[in-house]
């Protein structure tokens, strides 16, 4: 919460941002209100592993399966049996929770690389057999012709609406997201993830504090999969392949891991990295993965990481503007997140 | 603090709610408005393609037969310049609705062309629905494209997965008189598709059995237990690999390495022989069967031609996926040439298309079904032989003219049928519906060349 402490241009700056955004659609094209909503469905998904890397010290490499299951949650109820708003919508979030208990109440037996290696192999599974399952997933081909809904009167299909909706689903979840995060389950997650030992013998129920963030986690990438699923119309296996999971991944870090909004600024940077060095060159992923490098080499806590580096720095006063009243305010307290 | 917060957040909200509110009547007739094209005198063509990942090398080919046909040009069609933007979406169901988004919102093209693999092109294809903009798929071969998912903007100059299938399942029947094949398959639309046609086709010519195994495209690199486990000792006449790209390389090479090219014959798909793929495969496999559209020997002017025109501009030999990225290309200059260049009303271009003179393509005469806006050509069984100087190369051996996607079938009864996967057709022919079973040849096999 200190974030607003004593600082009304730092306030007002988030809040001209908000405002820019919601009116994106009318001073841009169609294509950057597209882009935008990549940067949303994707920020979920990164957000949704970011929080259980930063919070509980998990790295999950089944978040991306969660994305892929509401989305042919919503192929197959939505689109081949024909059920209306909210249900495939509904039916895709329990999914995801059911399949996440399942899988959060084997995985947490297990810390660190063990853990990685039996979420990795989670999410393998899910990828093959969406790969492999011809008579209900459709195997490779997936599931087309999913358009997202008309409600009261709103229609989704167009983009500027389905923007809208997008982007105050993503405010409302990362509030409240923010709010756990800070909340006394959120400080026992960040406990846990300094010493579980240490925190069992004060009392603290480990295993179902990492269940119930696992949960939490595997939501935000079912929100994540439904506006990725409404918004390219199809699902394949392809979109819970292992390559989009290390993607992810790289997102999260060239963010910034340890940072709540880590995430979110480094899926912004990599899908626009991607649209813009894209149309340049032919080469553009080398181009991304030697940037990627570069920032990781330079700053291991991410591009927030870079920011919040220059800002300590009193030589920098450029950068400080921001923060004027608060470089005394960080001195004093070194924030740690 | 925390209720300045909260009241931040809340104002955000309610501003974004009213502006949705407002917003809705005010913006929304705004995306209805057709694409214009950006500048006077300019037609932008978008092609999507797998540049990178399990078929690069088609879509390569497939690049350099758009380039070589729209240099020929002179980037010029119907007095406008013509304008090639090109994406990659690495085979990637994301990308390549991600980046026709790109194509179609920012680029505001006026064609989209492109599209290697099946699965690619069915996806790119249903998103296009409703955007009126001709879409021209060049080597995606999902029949349904052209078929049950059929909408007026789609135009297919070149060829279903089932088409040259057909042929050749029925060929191997009635010519050869095999009765039992055992098929390996890559575990996805199009294979299914040739899968499909093969079946038909051969258990129509008198065959008895095409036993099937899937698995999926790209998953592994090692065949050895897929090859081990083929029955040598019942009876089967030959396996079919039913596969292109990289898994046809490291298939076929491991058939050979094992031996079983001595024990039993092996014939393709359309694209398991396929140039560049084919340069990888080892010299034991000449004499294997595959059936195309083209082959690397047509000896007539319009192949000759084009043949030199690629290996003077790109250093290589063509193949099918760059003659049909070529002839493509060229239908979309001739329509526009017809009409001025004139291109505003996109019905009339998709008109002016069917109507193209394409008698004069590399691979044989082309004309195209005013119903479903397919492709009907001529089919070539291909055997795999040494030239001179040690390559192996596709040598045709006969000729079917003027087959069409439906093959010897009636639309309708064809269309009844349940779409081609890894489980339909059955297996056995003695389980086929009987009117699959029962229509007239209409193949004719003339001599290559001929």
């Amino acid at each position: 919460m200190s974030f607003m402490r004593n600082n009304t241009i730092k306030s007002i700056f988030y809040v001209i941002a908000t405002i820019l955004l919601v009116l994106l659609p009318f001073y841009v094209g169609q294509y950057t209100v597209t882009t935008f909503i990549r940067i949303i469905y994707f920020g979920f998904l990164s957000l949704s592993m970011g929080f259980l890397i930063g919070q509980g010290g998990m790295v999950s490499l089944t978040q991306t399966a969660f994305f892929g299951l509401s989305g042919y949650i919503i192929g197959l109820f939505g689109v081949e049996r024909g059920l209306i708003f909210p249900w495939p919508d509904l039916m895709a979030i329990g999914a995801v929770l059911i399949l996440a208990f399942l899988f959060g109440i084997i995985a947490m037996r297990t810390h660190k690389i063990v853990f990685l290696m039996i979420t990795l192999a989670f999410g393998q599974v899910c990828w093959a057999f969406a790969a492999q399952n011809t008579t209900i997933l459709r195997g490779w081909s997936g599931i087309r012709g999913i358009r997202p809904f008309v409600i009261y009167g709103i229609n989704f299909n167009e983009y500027q609406n389905f923007y809208w909706a997008s982007l105050v689903l993503f405010f409302l979840s990362v509030f409240i997201l923010w709010r756990i995060t800070k909340s006394p389950f959120g400080l026992a997650l960040n406990g846990i993830r300094e010493n579980p030992k240490r925190m069992a013998a004060i009392g603290y129920p480990v295993y179902w504090i990492r269940v119930v963030a696992f949960l939490i986690a595997a939501v935000y990438a079912g929100l994540g999969g439904i506006l990725a699923a409404y918004n390219t119309g199809i699902i394949m296996p392809t979109t819970i392949q292992l390559s989009r999971t290390i993607w992810v991944l790289l997102t999260v870090i060239l963010g910034g891991a340890s940072y709540f909004f880590g995430p979110i600024v480094g899926t912004a940077i990599a899908v626009w990295l991607d649209v813009l060095i894209s149309g340049v060159t032919e080469r553009y992923n080398l181009v991304i993965g030697v940037i990627f490098l570069l920032i990781v080499l330079f700053s291991p806590t991410g591009v927030i990481g870079i920011f919040d580096t220059l800002r300590k720095d009193k030589k920098f006063t450029i950068t400080n503007i921001f923060s004027f009243k608060k470089r005394r305010y960080i001195q004093k307290h070194k924030r740690r997140w | 603090m925390m209720k300045k917060l909260l009241l931040i957040v809340t104002i955000v909200m309610i501003t974004s709610m009213l502006l949705s509110a407002c917003g809705v009547p005010a913006v929304a007739p705004a995306p209805a408005e057709p694409a214009a094209p950006a500048a006077v005198g300019e037609i932008k063509i978008g092609m999507i393609s797998a540049f990178t990942g399990l078929f690069s090398g088609f879509g390569e080919m497939q690049k350099q037969g758009a380039v070589l046909a729209l240099e020929e040009a002179n980037y010029m069609a119907g007095g406008k310049k013509i304008v090639l933007i090109m994406e990659d979406d690495q085979l990637d169901n994301e990308q390549a609705i991600t980046k026709s988004k790109k194509l179609v919102e920012q680029d505001k093209i006026d064609i989209l062309t492109g599209m290697v693999s099946g699965d690619e092109g069915l996806a790119v294809a249903d998103y296009m629905k409703d955007k009126n903009i001709p879409v021209i798929p060049m080597y995606s071969a999902s029949e349904d494209i052209t078929m049950r998912e059929f909408h007026p903007m789609i135009v297919r100059t070149t060829w279903t997965g089932a088409q040259s299938m057909d042929v050749f399942g029925y060929w191997l029947a009635t010519q050869k008189g095999w009765k039992k094949v055992y098929q390996i398959g890559e575990d996805y639309s199009y294979p299914w598709n040739q899968g499909g046609g093969f079946m038909r086709g051969f258990c129509r010519g008198g065959g008895e059995e095409v036993t099937s195994v899937w698995s999926p495209p790209g998953s592994t690199s090692d065949f050895s237990s897929m090859i081990a486990s083929i029955p040598l000792d019942q009876g089967y006449d030959a396996v079919l690999y039913n596969g292109g790209g990289g898994d046809a390389v490291n298939f076929v090479k491991q058939f050979v390495e094992l031996g079983y090219h001595k024990k039993i014959a092996l014939i393709g798909q359309s694209n398991t022989f396929e140039k560049p793929d084919l340069d990888a495969l080892p010299a034991d496999i000449v004499g294997a069967y595959s059936p195309h559209h083209t082959a690397d020997d047509l000896n007539t002017p319009e192949w000759n031609t084009f043949k030199e025109a690629f290996n003077k501009r790109w250093g290589r030999n063509p193949s099918a996926a760059s003659e049909f990225a070529y002839s493509s290309m060229r239908v979309i200059l001739r329509a526009i040439d017809a009409l001025n260049g004139d291109i505003s009303d996109k019905t009339a271009l998709v008109d002016a298309m069917l109507k193209v003179d394409m008698t004069d393509d590399p691979r044989g005469p082309v004309s195209l079904d005013p119903k479903f806006h397919a492709a009907i050509g001529n089919v070539y069984i291909r055997e795999v032989s040494k030239a001179e100087d040690g390559t192996l190369y596709n040598k045709g051996i006969w000729t079917v003219k003027n087959v069409s996607q439906f093959g010897p079938y009636d639309p309708d009864t064809y269309l009844k049928q349940p779409i081609d996967g890894n489980t339909y057709p059955p297996q056995k022919c003695s389980d086929f519906p009987p009117e699959m079973l029962e229509a007239a040849n209409i193949y004719e096999f003339v001599e290559f060349g001929k």
